[in-house]
């Protein structure tokens, strides 16, 4: 069963990232169970997990988000390939997060962003998802924890 | 091993003796030699000095006979008297100066000066003749003076004596010189014995400091390979070794575990307070101290000691080497190293016991898995298949209905807040089947995610994260329940495979899953509030009998309702109506209390009377509890009549009881089945008498317009 404090190791990793990128803390809404496929945004940053857990920590946010963010952090390149990079961001900073706190006990992988709203995310059957909402302003993105 | 003190000092000691004796040999040996050089010296001059005397007396005797020849032939005589004046002189000056020198020691010597003593008388008139000896007449030409024969006659008296003496002189001088001679000989064999002796002496202690050398060069070796065998052993144990002083600091070796478990190198000289005190608590960190400090007394027993280790199983945070925390669990064992003084060091050994602690953890959580789940099974076994799968039914899909009062959007305290009164409601409603049905390890998760809820609600401020230990919990329960279908799957293989054989035949079959949770009848709920009524008795030691009736009326719209609305107005009876039998003894009534329960219809639909002998509600105790519970305000309450005050218990969040048990507490009993009946368009009522009865009536209109109402 996946420990409380193991989920809260990759919720801080993804307000630690709006605290220091837009200056402006993110807050975390009612966590619940996945039921079903998974729901995604336009686009989402993985971390896949082997070691002491097994499985898929990603970060799901709208475009709208994503845009109002980067003018937040002065940039004004809102391609698809800079939506990319700054979810691939905010996945390295959970990835970050989760190897200091864990350490040796968990093997991370580099991140990996996908688009689309029905991206091929890996699968586990089997696996309960906890999907915790990150509001961040009038936005709301989504982080997915679905370990063993 | 390192070297002891001690044994250094010995070791300088033995050197600094060995450099002494050396030298005061050395010394000894010069000072001896130089005197025994000395007496040598001496006695070689005399030696020579007596050589050369012995050969005088003759030499006088033959000088005394030339002058005489001469002073017979008329000869010139002046030059052998100069030369027995000078042969004497030096004999007398030679003789004089040995004896003056005082370095022989010989009767030789005193005789021979004797016998030279008798000589000055004769030879003084010879040797201080200063005339002319001879006349010369033209007539006989040179003649002796009267003189001259004067003189003559004194050499003639000289040279008898010389006759007679010298022999006897040059023989006390011979025997003088040989003397001289054996003494030298002995002094030089002396010194030649002193010089080996302080040459075998000095080889003797330079072979001492040799070996000593040697064996000092051997203990050194063997300390530096017992110094590299203990660093080897202390860089190979997986333990923390160090030993602590009387001031309780950390001695200057370690071993690497030690660096390796507290992430630093600075131990040297380091407290045991300094090493523990970010570590751990400060209540934690001042029982340690205390007992480091119990250590060093004499008095107390070192197996007692153990026994009261509070660091034997520590838990620490500490830097995981990425940046992050990390929890790690050590073991600290203490033995004294005792001195001839008494307690000299403590050792202190570390284990880490991580891995051991998380194992032991996940074996007693296996355990206890694997008990709950016997004990679920053994629950199971009385338990209709059926009743059990719509319970399963029931409770997962109020557990989807959790699940989705979580996943509503919320962001401000409120909105939290509004979830909370969702949760316990449904959350109530599972523990209270899960009870009924004895279902106790689903009872006990529930109960405890209502605790979290709880907790919530105590909270001033709520945010998502407080509602993370809830969807954790909520997961766990859903994951329970799964187990509990498929083990219900697997006792109704089991059981259909009975009759069947041979076993492996028998078809695994899926029990049947109800479409609806109304599929149950109520008249079914008999056995159940039974046996529920027998568990609540034991559980808050009360007696009491259910009798029910009527319950086959009950139409199927109404069965959920029915079924929840017993099952939680029997628990309130258990646990708030019927007294215990003292009490009620001590009333004047059976020790054995009643609860009634009758269903039957009436001309507006159904009417459900549920009706226990117990003490009854007193209207001021609701009152106070709703103020406790701050639902009401005191003005409130003063402004309340009867039928307000036990409105309250229909409250949410009302309860009259303190504490919070798994029957009751929580205050969302009567709330729920109050909701309930609403939500069927019906009524419920109470009526009390303190110390008599309480009784709730339910009317329920007819089954037809109550689907219209739901609808």
């Amino acid at each position: 069963m996946l420990y409380e404090q193991e989920l809260k190791t990759f919720v801080e990793g993804t307000t630690n990232f709006f605290e220091v990128a837009a200056q402006h803390p993110a807050s975390i809404g009612s966590p619940y169970l996945m039921e079903g496929s998974p729901s995604v945004h336009e686009y989402t940053g993985v971390i896949n997990i082997s070691g002491k857990r097994e499985g898929v920590v990603y970060f799901t946010a709208p475009k709208a988000m994503l845009t109002v963010l980067l003018m937040k952090m002065q940039e004004n390149d809102f391609s698809h390939e800079t939506m990319k990079d700054l979810v691939g961001e905010v996945a390295n900073t959970i990835s970050g997060n989760a190897r200091r706190d864990f350490g040796r006990d968990f093997v991370i992988s580099v991140p990996s962003v996908l688009s689309g709203e029905k991206p091929a995310l890996p699968q586990r059957p089997g696996l309960r998802s906890f999907i915790i909402p990150i509001n961040w302003r009038s936005h709301s993105a989504k982080l997915v924890v679905s370990l063993t | 091993m390192m070297p002891a003190a001690g044994t250094d000092r010995r070791r300088q000691l033995v050197t600094a003796a060995i450099g002494t004796a050396l030298t005061l040999v050395m010394g000894l040996v010069l000072f001896f030699g130089f005197r025994l050089a000395t007496h040598m010296r001496a006695d070689i001059t005399a030696l020579q000095a007596a050589s050369t005397l012995q050969t005088y007396p003759e030499e006088i005797s033959h000088q005394l006979n030339t002058l005489r020849d001469r002073l017979e032939v008329r000869a010139y005589a002046g030059q052998a008297l100069a030369d027995l004046q000078s042969t004497v002189q030096r004999f007398d000056q030679e003789l004089r100066q040995i004896n003056a020198a005082g370095d022989v020691d010989a009767p030789q010597l005193g005789r021979a000066l004797l016998l030279w003593h008798q000589y000055g008388p004769v030879l003084e008139p010879v040797i201080s003749f200063t005339g002319q000896p001879y006349v010369d007449s033209d007539s006989s030409g040179s003649s002796l003076s009267r003189e001259g024969r004067a003189h003559y006659a004194a050499v003639k008296r000289a040279q008898l004596f010389a006759a007679d003496n010298a022999r006897p002189l040059q023989t006390q001088l011979s025997t003088l010189a040989q003397t001289l001679q054996r003494t030298s000989s002995a002094a030089a064999a002396r010194l030649r014995s002193l010089l080996l002796g302080g040459v075998l002496a000095a080889l003797v202690l330079a072979g001492a400091a040799a070996y000593f050398q040697f064996t000092r060069a051997r203990h050194e070796r063997a300390a530096r390979e017992a110094q590299e065998q203990t660093r080897d052993i202390l860089k190979t144990v997986r333990e923390g070794f160090f030993l602590l002083d009387a001031d309780y600091r950390i001695g200057s070796v370690w071993s690497d575990a030690l660096s390796k478990m507290f992430g630093r190198e600075d131990f040297a000289g380091l407290s045991f307070e300094e090493l523990l005190q970010e570590l751990v608590s400060p209540a934690t960190l001042a029982t340690a101290t205390k007992y480091i400090k119990l250590l060093w007394g004499d008095r107390a027993h070192e197996n007692l000691m153990k026994s009261i280790n509070p660091l034997g199983q520590l838990e620490i945070t500490m830097d995981n080497g990425h940046g992050g925390k990390e929890t790690r669990f050590l073991q600290f064992d203490f033995h004294r190293v005792m001195g001839p003084q008494g307690i000299k060091h403590v050792l202190c050994a570390v284990g880490d016991i991580t891995s051991s602690v998380l194992l032991a953890r996940e074996l007693h959580e296996s355990q206890e898995n694997a008990n709950a789940q016997l004990d679920m099974m053994l629950g199971m076994m009385h338990v209709d298949p059926l009743q059990l799968v719509s319970f399963l039914d029931t409770a997962e899909t109020g557990l989807k209905l959790v699940n989705t009062i979580l996943k509503e959007p919320a962001r401000t305290d409120a909105e939290f807040r509004k979830k909370l009164s969702g949760l316990f409601r449904e959350l109530h409603s599972i523990k209270g089947e899960a009870s009924a049905l004895n279902l106790k390890s689903v009872a006990s998760r529930v109960h405890a995610l209502e605790d979290m809820v709880s907790d919530c609600k105590k909270r001033p401020e709520l945010s998502g994260s407080d509602f993370l230990p809830l969807v954790l919990k909520l997961d766990d329960l859903l994951a329970h329940l799964r187990g509990i279908r498929e083990m219900a799957s697997r006792l109704t293989a089991l059981k259909d495979s009975v009759p069947a054989a041979p076993p492996a035949a028998a078809p695994r079959a899926e029990p049947p899953r109800p479409e609806r949770r109304n599929a149950i009848k109520v008249e079914d709920l008999t056995p159940i509030l039974q046996s529920m009524a027998e568990r609540l008795a034991q559980d808050h030691a009360k007696r009491f009998k259910l009798k029910l009736a009527g319950l086959a009326e009950v139409p199927s719209t109404y069965s959920a309702t029915i079924k929840d609305c017993l099952i939680q107005m029997l628990r309130n009876a258990a646990v708030h109506g019927i007294e215990a039998p003292e009490a009620r003894r001590a009333a004047t009534k059976d020790d054995a209390g009643l609860v009634q329960v009758e269903f039957r219809k009436v001309a507006e639909g159904y009417e459900l009377v549920f009706e226990d002998d117990g003490a009854g509600i007193s209207v001021e105790a609701l009152r106070a509890a709703a103020l406790k519970k701050q639902l009401i305000s005191e003005e409130e309450a003063a402004g309340m009549d009867n039928r307000a005050s036990m409105a309250l218990i229909f409250r949410p969040g009302f309860s009259i009881q303190e504490d919070v048990s798994m029957d009751a507490g929580r205050g969302v009993g009567m709330d729920v089945v109050a909701r309930s009946v609403y939500a069927l368009g019906g009524k419920i009522g109470v009526s009390t008498h303190p110390g008599k009865y309480t009784r709730f009536k339910i009317v329920l209109p007819p089954a037809d317009a109550a689907s219209s109402a739901v609808a």
